[in-house]
């Protein structure tokens, strides 16, 4: 291929999970193809995910990917908690308890809040709110507003960190994206830089803008969470904005490598 | 009641006391602490009510209270001793109601059970607003969710707040306040609440307008800096900020830490 002047020589992929790749158990249709195409292609996948319902080890089984293809939110939340020797309350579903294991929560001094709609009840927020106000640092694992399930969207855990924030005039460490540090530390084991590497998902704000803030080139799929006008929400717009992952997979066997 | 003295030698006090014609009164955190049955009265704030109301000054109460219907407070309140009636009272759900009716909009209520009643009359069918107030256990993410696909379904969504504060203190301790919530779904559909109630100038001027006082001339006491003290000065008003309810003293944080 004759290389552009504009064109960056792409070498690794980041891909976003829920509503992305798949929509709860279902996977999106032609993405496992669209995989086995990017994979034969000269460049690294990393798969990156806000979703805390699940810890690495359940999408392993679903897709068949390496363990270090996978970074989570919940990855980058247990490396802020080991760093700073915090012993948390633990508002993450059951499922995702499991990324934790090994950490002391006994007597906890820190607020972990990830998407536990169960937890997410008057009397825990209650309690998360006096552990903060006597001093317990608020640690978000992402702060998405909604996310869609089977039967429409519903309340993510952003909103509640948030009317935390407010109620103790604290501001909350987020882990996961849209935090720069969450993409530049996805792609710490690459070898490569943010410039060279693009970043698709659903999250115009979370996946594409987050991306695009720490360097790399965006894709926003119009599957799972999208809804009409995303793109006109962040700024600069996406790089490109498309049906779905495996059109964004042609775009970039086409045109970025 | 204690009062700040500090703050009063800056405003002039008690100069500034020769040209009060009228007291507002918050409720929670003043008079009464909330809690178990009916709270708990603040020792000394029954016989204090008792000496303003034999005195010259008007006096109203101005409350963001909103877990029961007027009725039902001002019940509760004669109960713990204090000399208080219905046209006395400045809550938000009337308020509320009135906007309602002023705009043509029908609520979707995410409150306390104890504040439906207020609500009877309320045109609830195909509602094209949310109306939330300090609804306590109601904050389930059942019915925070029922709230958000109301407001996300709207071509125009209106959220209204009845109060924004923080927190409020009942004698368990202290409890996440509706402002809490109010953010929580600014945040998710990316939209500003209206504020009905407590630090709203619109409130306050009802109460001055029912006293039929300039601002200068009324002294506002509470509990909540912002809301009470700060809302009440920004309308002209005095404000009074008392050391009991849910004021809490300060004290700087090692950032370092976080």
């Amino acid at each position: 291929m004759v290389a552009r002047a504009d064109k960056r020589a792409l070498k690794a992929v980041l891909i976003d999970l829920s509503g992305t790749l798949h929509i709860e158990d279902t996977a999106v249709p032609g993405a496992q193809e669209a995989l086995k195409k990017l994979r034969k292609a000269s460049v690294a996948v990393k798969f990156v995910t806000n979703t805390t319902k699940e810890s690495k080890r359940s999408f392993k089984n679903k897709f068949a990917w390496q363990e270090n293809e996978i970074f989570t939110s919940l990855s980058a939340a247990r490396s802020l908690i080991e760093q700073k020797n915090h012993r948390p309350l633990l508002l993450v579903e059951d499922s995702a308890l499991e990324d934790f294991t090994g950490i002391d929560t006994s007597e906890p001094n820190a607020v972990v809040i990830g998407l536990a709609p169960e937890d997410f009840n008057y009397q825990t927020l209650n309690k998360a709110f006096r552990m903060i106000l006597d001093g317990a640092p608020l640690i978000a694992i992402h702060k998405a507003r909604y996310y869609k399930r089977k039967d429409g969207l519903a309340l993510g855990p952003g909103p509640f960190v948030t009317g935390l924030e407010y109620a103790t005039d604290q501001k909350a460490s987020v882990v996961g994206k849209p935090e720069q540090t969450f993409f530049i530390q996805a792609l710490s084991d690459l070898g490569c830089s943010p410039s060279e590497a693009v970043m698709i998902g659903d999250d115009a704000r979370d996946d594409v803008g987050g991306a695009q803030n720490a360097g790399m080139l965006g894709i926003l799929v119009r599957s799972g969470k999208y809804r009409e006008g995303d793109e006109n929400k962040i700024s600069p717009p996406p790089h490109l904005t498309c049906d779905s992952f495996p059109d964004a997979v042609e775009h970039i066997l086409q045109h970025l490598l | 009641m204690r009062i700040q003295h500090s703050n009063m030698a800056a405003t002039g006090w008690p100069e500034c006391a020769k040209s009060l014609k009228g007291v507002i009164l918050d409720l929670c955190g003043v008079l009464y602490d909330s809690g178990e049955g009916d709270g708990v009265a603040i020792s000394g704030s029954a016989a204090a009510v008792k000496k303003l109301k034999e005195s010259d000054l008007q006096l109203r109460f101005c409350t963001n209270e909103t877990q029961a219907t007027r009725e039902k407070f001002v019940g509760k309140l004669q109960r713990l001793g204090f000399d208080i009636s219905v046209s006395e009272v400045f809550p938000p759900a009337p308020a509320a109601i009135a906007v309602l009716k002023e705009r043509g909009l029908r609520p979707h209520l995410l409150v306390h059970d104890g504040l439906l009643d207020e609500f009877d009359g309320v045109d609830k069918s195909n509602p094209n607003c949310v109306i939330i107030g300090d609804a306590a256990e109601n904050f389930s993410y059942k019915n925070l969710n029922e709230a958000f696909t109301v407001l996300i379904g709207l071509e125009k969504p209106v959220l209204f707040s009845l109060g924004q504060g923080r927190y409020y203190k009942e004698t368990d301790g202290l409890k996440l306040d509706v402002g809490v919530y109010m953010k929580a779904l600014e945040y998710a559909c990316d939209l500003k609440a209206e504020v009905i109630g407590k630090p709203s100038p619109t409130f306050f001027q009802s109460v001055l307008n029912d006293m039929g006082l300039q601002p200068h001339e009324v002294l506002m006491i509470g509990d909540d800096l912002v809301n009470d003290v700060g809302g009440a000065q920004r309308c002209g008003m005095k404000g009074v900020q008392v050391r009991t309810g849910k004021y809490r003293q300060i004290v700087s944080r090692d950032f370092s830490s976080c």
